[in-house]
Parts: structure tokens; sequence; C-alpha cells
């Protein structure tokens, strides 16, 4: 198969899957009907404060395998679903940002710095199709950046990294997100050989399952699902409630403004804001295709970079829908190149990113990584199809996003109302259900609690959880790769040194940890993990 | 960052792990060593990995407790990370988790014990009843809506009229989305009996 004939089975492998329902005749694919679910179910969750595309990602998982099973069929519409959300979920963060001065998801804080002053000039509309306009602009650049950047770095990787070099740039990565997110690397660190620690419990290749201690209940490790759901998700449920419970006794009423100023957004508007949005776009495209840095650090770079770029009458900060326009299209662009890593080396770099490599290991025949782009020309090579088949569904996501997601997303500005309060105790049962449905296991269920504590427990020591999620997935990677260099270097104990390109990435490994430890940062990075 | 003397025990608490791990978990818990041969071929083995992730989780510790004890505390005014407060939320929020853990669980079975005996000529066991209602819904409805209506009512600090009905919705949502589509979803507790 040539190039073009894999993109166009990875185009047909969405448009031509199987049926749904058809509409006058003509049928439409399941993949595309999740795509659309997932989108504006994200756009919806995005647009309430306390949850993010992360919340539903996790908690839809186990139900969409439970509805899909675990076949090569089930891949592309669970996600394509996941990705909806992902895009979705982007967009609809602005939308309380700029009417409540709320943030639906940590990265759209400083939509709030010009989109809600907008919105007290009677400007909301005008700032909500700004928003709309920038983030779909910054995620439509991000995906073209990912569609052609990917395949050629995966092909490098695998044509010139043995397994030595795959071990050392598993390190790498993760050495890079430790001292990346949260305010101390070596806390990143620890974070992150604790994740390899937890993961090496009940696994290896003996007969006895590793550390153990002798009990059936730690045999067979702990299920990946249950243990990333609950640090990630139980573990922010439970600090919510905590915070909740502490402010309980303040009550404080979003207020609403009359709006009756300028509320379009003509050609001539969006040619005005084109500049800013490409250099967001660019910058936030460059951060996300690094692992571990967050889509608000994007924002606040693209906000800031927008603001020395900006001569206009009003300032930054007054409401000026170039401030929105920066910000927006800088974390929209964060989405699609944070899958570069994922797509290209296997490794993911968010927390969205996790969950798409959580749908992947779980389902099956999809390995996320460098062998994914083998071109084979004499055989079909079923996973670049399924590659192909999910740039599909992310050019669907935009294709929706262009069209319909503005409107939606000031169709749900009614989201921001639903108290927090009412809303994570719902989302508390709903992940025990979901881990339930998946395992049927009360044992999981303890588990969950378990690994939720524990993300509760290193939200408060300031633990960054990232870089345990992330060493928790990769772990089994990471020894397999060093399994396999240290037999094919007939046992040299320096093994990850015998390459200079492993010399290298050790090398930087080391030299990231440095950097950011001289480095003051601020504790800021800890709020983008879960959103 | 913590204050110093926090920071300094989460050092040495890692660092107390680390050597543990390092020194008696991997060890003594593994059935191959760091490094086995077996008939003249040397590999891997299984306490490799959690050697190296401890040993190097002992090194990022040590550096922790000196960058910490060397630096200039700015932050002694913080509160401890978790004080009084928190573990009084923490056992209260424990508590409502195992009453409806324990309603998930039992509910179910005491509800057949008392009601589905028939005419009592053959004890009927849950086990039987778990894919008829209402009995296969009592402990998921028992303990999904304890669950969310004391957690609703802990952190608002009062109980509302108004979270019983939303508490019973979204039960009945999540029946809706997981038990009537899917015939192959055990809602729990069903796969455990």
């Amino acid at each position: 198969m040539s190039v073009l004939d894999y993109i166009w089975a990875g185009v047909m492998a969405v448009l031509a899957g199987p049926e749904a329902f058809s509409i006058f005749g003509i049928g439409i694919s399941i993949t595309i009907m999740m795509v659309t679910f997932g989108f504006l179910l994200g756009i919806v969750i995005g647009a309430t404060p306390g949850l993010g595309g992360a919340f539903v990602m996790a908690v839809s998982l186990p139900i969409l395998i439970s509805i899909f099973g675990y076949t090569p069929d089930a891949l592309l519409p669970v996600m394509g679903f996941l990705i909806g959300v992902m895009k979705g979920a982007t967009v609809g963060g602005a939308v309380p940002a700029i009417l409540f001065n709320t943030p639906g998801t940590p990265d759209a804080l400083m939509t709030t710095l010009d989109g809600y002053p907008m919105a007290k000039k009677g400007q909301a509309g005008k700032a909500l199709r700004t928003a709309h306009f920038a983030s779909a602009s910054g995620d439509t650049f991000s995906d073209l950046v990912l569609f052609t950047t990917a395949p050629f770095l995966a092909i490098v990787v695998e044509s010139y990294l043995g397994f030595a070099e795959k071990a050392a740039l598993i390190i790498l990565s993760l050495s890079f997100v430790a001292a990346v997110v949260g305010a101390s690397p070596m806390k990143g660190l620890i974070a992150a050989f604790f994740g390899i620690l937890v993961a090496s419990i009940g696994t290896g290749e003996d007969l006895y399952p590793r550390l153990s201690m002798g009990t059936d209940f730690l045999a067979n490790g702990f299920p990946l699902i249950t243990a990333v759901l609950g640090v990630l998700i139980l573990g922010e449920v439970i600090f919510s409630f905590e915070e909740i419970w502490r402010d309980r006794r303040s009550t404080r009423a979003a207020s609403e403004f009359k709006q009756s100023g300028d509320n379009g957004l003509s050609w001539r508007d969006r040619r005005a804001l084109l500049p800013y949005i490409s250099v967001s776009a660019v910058v936030g495209t460059v951060i996300g295709a690094l692992p571990g840095i967050g889509s608000t650090l994007a924002a606040t770079l693209g906000y800031a970079t927008g603001q020395k770029m900006h001569k206009g009458p009003v300032p930054f900060g007054e409401g000026t829908p170039e401030g929105v326009a920066a910000t927006e299209a800088a974390n929209s662009a964060v989405s699609g190149s944070n899958l570069i890593p994922v797509l290209s080396l296997g490794i993911p770099g968010n927390v969205s990113a996790v969950f798409l490599i959580l749908a992947a290991e779980s389902i099956g025949g999809f390995n996320p990584g460098p062998s994914v782009f083998r071109f084979s020309v004499n055989e079909v090579n079923p996973e670049l199809v399924i590659a192909f088949g999910l740039f599909t569904t992310m050019m669907i996501g935009n294709i929706l996003n262009w069209t319909i997601g503005g409107q939606f997303m000031r169709w749900v500005g009614i989201m921001a109302r639903v108290p927090k309060r009412v809303l994570m105790p719902m989302v508390f049962l709903l992940t025990i259900t979901a881990v339930y449905v998946q395992e049927t296991d009360m044992l999981a269920v303890y588990f969950l609690l378990a690994f939720g504590l524990l993300g509760y427990v290193m939200r408060k020591i300031k633990m960054p959880i990232l870089p345990f999620v992330i060493a928790f997935i990769l772990a089994g990677n990471l020894e397999t790769a060093m399994r396999q260099a240290f037999a094919v270097s007939d046992a040299d104990p320096f093994f990850l040194f015998r390459s200079g390109t492993s010399i290298v990435f050790l090398a930087i490994s080391v030299l990231v940890v440095i950097f950011f430890s001289r480095k003051q940062k601020q504790d800021v990075a800890m709020s983008s993990e879960v959103s | 960052m913590l204050s110093r003397k926090t920071e300094l025990v989460l050092g040495a608490v890692f660092l107390g792990l680390g050597l543990v791990v390092v020194f008696a978990w991997a060890p003594l818990d593994s059935e191959t060593a760091m490094i086995e041969t077996f008939r003249r071929q040397t590999t891997m083995g299984d306490a490799f990995l959690p050697t190296v992730a401890g040993a190097l989780m002992v090194v990022c510790a040590i550096v922790h407790l000196i960058m910490n004890y060397r630096r200039a505390d700015l932050f002694d005014t913080e509160n401890p990370p978790i004080d009084g407060n928190d573990l009084a939320f923490l056992l209260q929020l424990s508590g409502i988790t195992a009453l409806s853990i324990a309603l998930f669980y039992w509910a179910g079975p005491l509800a057949v014990a008392l009601f589905a005996q028939g005419d009592g000529s053959e004890t009927v066991t849950y086990r039987q009843m778990r894919s008829t209602y209402p009995y296969k819904l009592i402990g998921f409805v028992m303990g999904g809506f304890s669950l969310v209506f004391f957690t609703t009512a802990l952190i608002e600090g009062r109980v509302k009229t108004i979270r019983i009905f939303s508490s019973l919705i979204v039960v009945a949502v999540l029946i809706a989305i997981f038990d009537l589509p899917l015939d192959n979803v055990l809602l729990p507790p069903n796969g455990d009996w």
C-alpha cells in the first residue's frame, strides 16, 4: 500500500465504518456519531466550572469499552469520542470565563482577564464569538502540525533508535515531565519513581508476582484504568469536596450584565485578530508538543505575547477582543500537538493523552508509538490505518467546531450555573460505577478509593500527579526496553551508555532536572494537570 | 512549596520508603534478584526495576532534604498540608463512603433474605436473584443514593430536601445508562455475587 492508500483507508475507516443510523438512505458511521457526541458533551462539560474534559474522558472510557467491547472495531468510535471531548472542552472552557468570570477549565483563567470585562461592557456575544474563532483556528493549526510532524518523527525514532535509546528516551520524557510539572523537580522525580514502584507491584516475568507480599489481592497488580482514575479524578474530587466543605458558608452569586453592546464579529474584526491568533497558535503548538507542559502555561505565554504586540485603544485586561483571542488560540493549539509525543513516541505528555493511551491499551490492536507509522508496502499495517482514522476524526472535530461549535457554546452558558457542590458527589458515584462495570469486582472499587486518597494526599503535599501517572503507565514499556537492551548488550552493566544517542538523552535528562531545580517556579502549573 | 519543616518531613518519609524498597521489600519479595544468571545466560531479574526506582527515590529524597535544609524559609506561616480539619473531613467522608459501600454490597442480599423466600421450601440466594428486578438494583439504588445525598449534605453543611430528588435522579440516570441498554454490564455489587 502506498502512503495515499493508507490515508484513504484511514478516512474510509471513519466515513464508511460500521453504521449507526441512516438519514435519507445515507449511512452515518458510528465513529462520526461518537465524535459529534463527544464534541458536544465536551463543550457542555467545559462550560461547567469544576469539571473538565479529563473528567468525561476518565469516566466515559470504561462505559465506552463496556458498550463497544475489546475488538479493533471499537478503537475509532471510542478514541473518536475522546478526541471530540478533548476538542469540545477546550472551546467550552471559555464560556463561564467570559460570562461569569469563572474559568470552566484552568487554561481559561486568562480568558477571564478580557472576556469578563467585555461581558460587563455588554459585549459577551462578541467575546464568545472571538473565543470560538480563536480557539477553532488554534486547534486546526495544531492538528495540521500534528499530521505532518508525528509520522516523520516516528519514522526517525523507529529507524535510528534501538532498545537502549528507547529506554533512555522514556527516561528523558519522565525527567522532563517531572521537572516541569509542579513547583519542585525533586518532588516530581520522587512522584515518578513512586509511580514506577507502584506499577511494579504484582507484575514482572517470574511466576511469583513481585512485591505482592504473598497476598492474593496484590498478585494481579493494580488495574491501569482504576489506578489512573483514582489518582487523577477521584483525588481531584475529594480535594474539591474538602475545598467546598471549607468554604461552605460563603455564598457567591454570579452576576449578569445587560448585553447591549456590539456583539457581532465581522470579517474585518476577524482579520484584525489574525496576527494575535497566528502567534498564539504557534506558541501553543510548540508548548503542547513538549510533554508535561499544560495548556495553562500556553495560555499565559500567548496572552503575554499578545500583550506585547497590542497597540489598540483598549489595553489588555480591560476588555479587548485581542486578549481573548491570544489566550484562546494558545490554549486550544495545545490539544493537537500534545498528541505528537503520544503517536510518534508512545509517551503521553498530558492528561488527555493519558486517556487516549489508556483507551488504546485497554481495547488492544493499537499501540501508540513509533511502530504505528510503518508504511509497509506488501502487507497492510492496520495500526497505520487507525492512526489516519484518528487524524480523520480530528478533522471531523474541527469541522464540527467551525460549523456548530460557536452556536452551541453560546447555548451552554447555563451550565455555568450548575453548582459544583451538587456536581462533584455525582462525579464520585459515576467514577465508582464506571470502574465497577469495567472490572466487575468490588476490589477494584477499593483500589479506586485507595488511589483516590493517594491523589488527594499528593495534592495536599503539592506533589505533582502527572509524573506519577505517566511513570505508572510507562513502567512496563521502560522495563521491557531495558530488559531487551540488557540482553542484546550481553549483560553489559553500562548497557544504557553504549551509544552516543542514549548518552545524549540521559545527559539531557539530568540537565533538564538541574536547570529547573535552579529556576524558581510558581505553583500555578499544578492546577493545569487534570483539565 | 510547603513550609521547610513539612518538606523535610516529606523528604525523610520518601527516603525511608526508598531504603525499605532497596534493602528489604524488592530483594525479599521478588523471585529473582536484580541480575540473574541461569544456564550461563545473564538476564535482568524481577527485582531490578523496583530496586532502581527505590534507589533513585533515595537519591532524590536526599537532594530534596539538602535543598530544603539549606533554604531560607519564605513559607513559615503556611499551615501544615493536612490539619485537624482535614482529618475531621476525611473521617466523615470515609464514614459516608463505608456506609454506602456496605449498602451497595448488602442491601440486595438482605432484601432477598427478607422478601424473596417464597413458600419457604427452598432458600433463595441473592446470586439467583441478581438479574431480577427489583433485587438487582436495590444495592445500587440505596448505596448510590446514600453516597450522593450524604456527601452533598456533608460538603454543603446542611440537609436540603431538593438534594433527595437530585440524588435519586442521578442514580436513575446511571441505571438508564448502564443497566437498561447493556445486557453484559453488571452494576455494583452484582459481579461479586
